[in-house]
């Protein structure tokens, strides 16, 4: 745990403890500082009426979404997986959970994911939406990073002509690179356009260059080591987000979740209904991409 | 053999007897060296040169297959519910015909699928590890049993020897029987291998496997009045013109009812209502590829024939220019159901979240792409020209 990591715990452990009333004390404090010496410049010509008057003028601050109490959530989240992970696979639900409020459209879990998988240019398990609504100057912009949603129904299953993409009891909807004929049935049929393929692209080819020594690295997907630079799989396979699930069963969060720098980014078993990720589900504000197909999406949006 | 040698001690006649049909294979020798490095590139550097992409995973070569599919089985089931189950008899002369170009335009298909696969040899694990709830899985064991169907018929239409002849022709008319029915499952199941995605909602009806059905029986009378057109025997006779005339008709009824079907179907999609599809419509109509519908398919494909298979039926060289014009026209109605559809963004921001040439919706097919075709069009039309000179498979006397 970092030294802000503590502080901020320590904070949250006050008298005060919502995230909210924290800043809330923070700001009025700078407010203070700074308009004090002013204020008291002219004290003597001055009533207390426009002090008051400013504070009243004062925009409102921006109503933050509250901290999860209790332990970080890192540490929570590592718990709740490493429970997890003691009970057989087919009674935990992998789940994610994406507070958009969070969101700073970084690309940083994005950037995790391409590094963790080894990912070639053309794939990208996480891209992060830019959505922007409104006409200026009333315009607001919100990032929703779209991993494979890991339906409950997913509809990218059944057009499989050779059970190469199946999901797992865990919930996890994974690809066979050993057995997918790349014949990209299953990207069509996908609401999400969440699944890509590796057309065997190098990034130091499209330079014009040779290919640089981070490319030539396997890909640890699924636990074992996939040596695409030989022109083997998963080159002209499909290849889709599967929450890290070699990092999942190492007992490690997804990359893309440890690299947020908003903690926008949950993840943990739904089955549990003492998880983090359980507890933010239950909230009211909760929504889920294209819910109208039945695809029962286990990616969750906080709004 | 064409060349016969006589007793005779005289010089033997070395001049080559030109025929009709080997401007296929002319044809065929053209396309293949034409598209020789549209085959090269696909053989060595896989799908990375083509315009395919992560958003438009099927284009082109999909649009060819299904073309091909509409072709091949459309004209079989005209041909063999015409002379079997209507009891046409003039049209079994041109049998051995065109269980001979099914054939060919089959492989044709099957080719250009084959190559479209990111892993072309692990076509096997679709008879290994097979998934009967996937629309591919019925359609590559269809195709088979259809492949060996007609490779049987064409063995037993092409046997003279007089001794055989009954016994073929009952087990020819007990495959047209079984082909029939299966036919119909293939062009049904192709159909609904789009229909079953629910991602794509222009795709996602219970109409479009009947407009495959439709659109395929439009196709295959086309061709086969094509074939008719160009290889009947005697031209001169009676029987000619008049089968020349009801394929005419027959071929132009077609086109109406399968015109008259897309409107119907596309006037409901264009309604407000339902954006997702009208968008989709609306690159077909609007998008920059508007004259492939527009002039390509519904002028030349649709119009123009209509006009001349009503108005001159009774002149077969019109009606088999009308027939050309449909059959090779039909591409784009392939093109225009596979692509528009996947160009269409299933998330409205998803195409600038990332920015990559592998991940855009803006797909055309480059020239790799179009290489391939012409050589594997050149292949069927080497073997075509080929089979028409060597193999008894015109139609008979």
């Amino acid at each position: 745990m970092t030294q802000d990591d503590k502080l901020l715990d320590k904070a949250l452990a006050g008298d005060d403890s919502s995230r909210r009333s924290f800043l809330a004390k923070f700001a009025s404090g700078v407010f203070a500082g700074l308009v004090a010496p002013a204020l008291m410049g002219e004290a003597q010509a001055v009533s207390a009426a426009p002090a008051e008057q400013a504070q009243q003028d004062l925009v409102p601050l921006p109503d933050l979404p509250d901290a999860v109490e209790g332990e970080h959530p890192v540490v929570r989240m590592m718990q709740d997986l490493r429970r997890a992970l003691q009970k057989p696979m087919a009674e935990r639900k992998w789940a994610m959970v994406i507070d958009l409020r969070k969101c700073t459209g970084c690309n940083g879990c994005n950037i995790a994911c391409v590094t963790e998988n080894k990912l070639p240019p053309g794939v990208t398990y996480r891209p992060v939406m830019t959505e922007t609504s409104g006409t200026f100057p009333n315009v607001k912009r919100r990032f929703v990073p779209r991993p494979c949603l890991q339906c409950n129904n997913p509809p990218c299953v059944p057009v499989c002509p050779v059970h190469a993409t199946y999901m797992r009891p865990d919930g996890i909807t994974i690809v066979d690179y050993d057995r997918c004929i790349g014949c990209r049935y299953c990207m069509t049929a996908c609401p999400y356009s969440a699944r890509y393929f590796d057309f065997g692209n190098f990034y130091g080819d499209s330079e014009g260059g040779e290919r640089q020594p981070y490319e030539l690295l396997p890909t640890p997907e699924y636990g074992r080591d996939y040596d695409r630079a030989s022109g083997a799989s998963p080159i002209g396979n499909v290849r889709k987000c599967h929450f890290c699930i070699h990092r999942i069963e190492r007992g490690d969060l997804p990359a893309c979740v440890l690299s947020c720098m908003g903690r926008a980014t949950y993840f943990g078993d739904m089955n549990d209904p003492t998880s983090l990720v359980s507890e933010l589900i239950a909230q009211p504000n909760v929504m889920r991409l294209k819910e109208e197909l039945g695809t029962d999406p286990k990616v969750f949006y906080l709004v | 053999m064409a060349q016969t040698m006589t007793a005779e001690p005289a010089a033997p006649q070395r001049r080559f007897n030109w025929q009709f049909t080997d401007i296929f294979v002319a044809l065929g020798i053209v396309l293949l060296i034409v598209g020789a490095w549209g085959m090269w590139t696909r053989l060595t550097q896989g799908l990375a040169p083509t315009e395919l992409n992560s958003y438009v995973p099927w284009g082109l070569w999909v649009g060819f297959y299904d073309y091909l599919v509409w072709l091949e089985v459309g004209s079989l089931l005209v041909f063999t519910t015409s002379v079997y189950l209507v009891g046409y008899k003039p049209l079994a002369r041109l049998k051995p015909t065109i269980y001979f170009t099914g054939f060919v335009v089959l492989l044709m298909a099957l080719i250009i699928v084959l190559l479209d696969l990111g892993h072309p040899a692990r076509f096997l694990n679709v008879y290994l590890y097979p998934d009967f709830g996937s629309m591919i899985t019925w359609m590559v064991w269809l195709h088979t049993a259809y492949l060996i169907i007609l490779a049987v018929k064409i063995a037993l239409a092409i046997n003279k020897k007089p001794a055989n002849g009954a016994a073929n022709d009952r087990i020819l008319r007990i495959l047209a029987y079984v082909s029939l029915p299966m036919g119909l499952a293939l062009i049904i199941v192709s159909g609904s291998i789009f229909g079953v995605v629910t991602a794509r909602p222009l795709w996602n009806t219970s109409s479009l496997p009947l407009m495959f059905l439709i659109s395929s029986l439009a196709a295959g009378s086309g061709l086969i009045t094509l074939l008719a057109v160009l290889f009947w025997p005697d031209k001169q006779s009676g029987e000619y013109r008049q089968v020349i005339g009801r394929l005419a008709r027959l071929t132009a009824w077609l086109l109406l009812v399968g015109a008259f079907a897309a409107a119907v179907i596309g006037f409901t999609f264009l309604y407000q209502g339902s954006p997702a599809r009208a968008d989709a419509v609306m690159l077909i109509l609007t998008g920059p590829f508007w004259w492939s519908f527009w002039v390509v398919h519904l002028l030349l494909g649709v119009g123009v024939p209509l006009l001349i298979l009503f108005a001159q039926s009774e002149k077969p060289v019109w009606v088999g220019a009308a027939a050309f014009l449909s059959v090779i026209t039909f591409v784009a109605v392939t093109l225009n159901i596979v692509i528009p559809v996947l160009a269409t963004p299933e998330l409205e921001n998803l195409a600038l979240s990332y920015v990559d040439p592998k991940m855009n919706y803006n797909y055309v097919p480059n020239l790799v792409e179009w290489l391939l075709i012409m050589f594997i069009l050149g292949l069927g039309s080497l073997a075509y020209g080929l089979g028409m000179r060597w193999l008894p498979v015109k139609p008979t006397q």
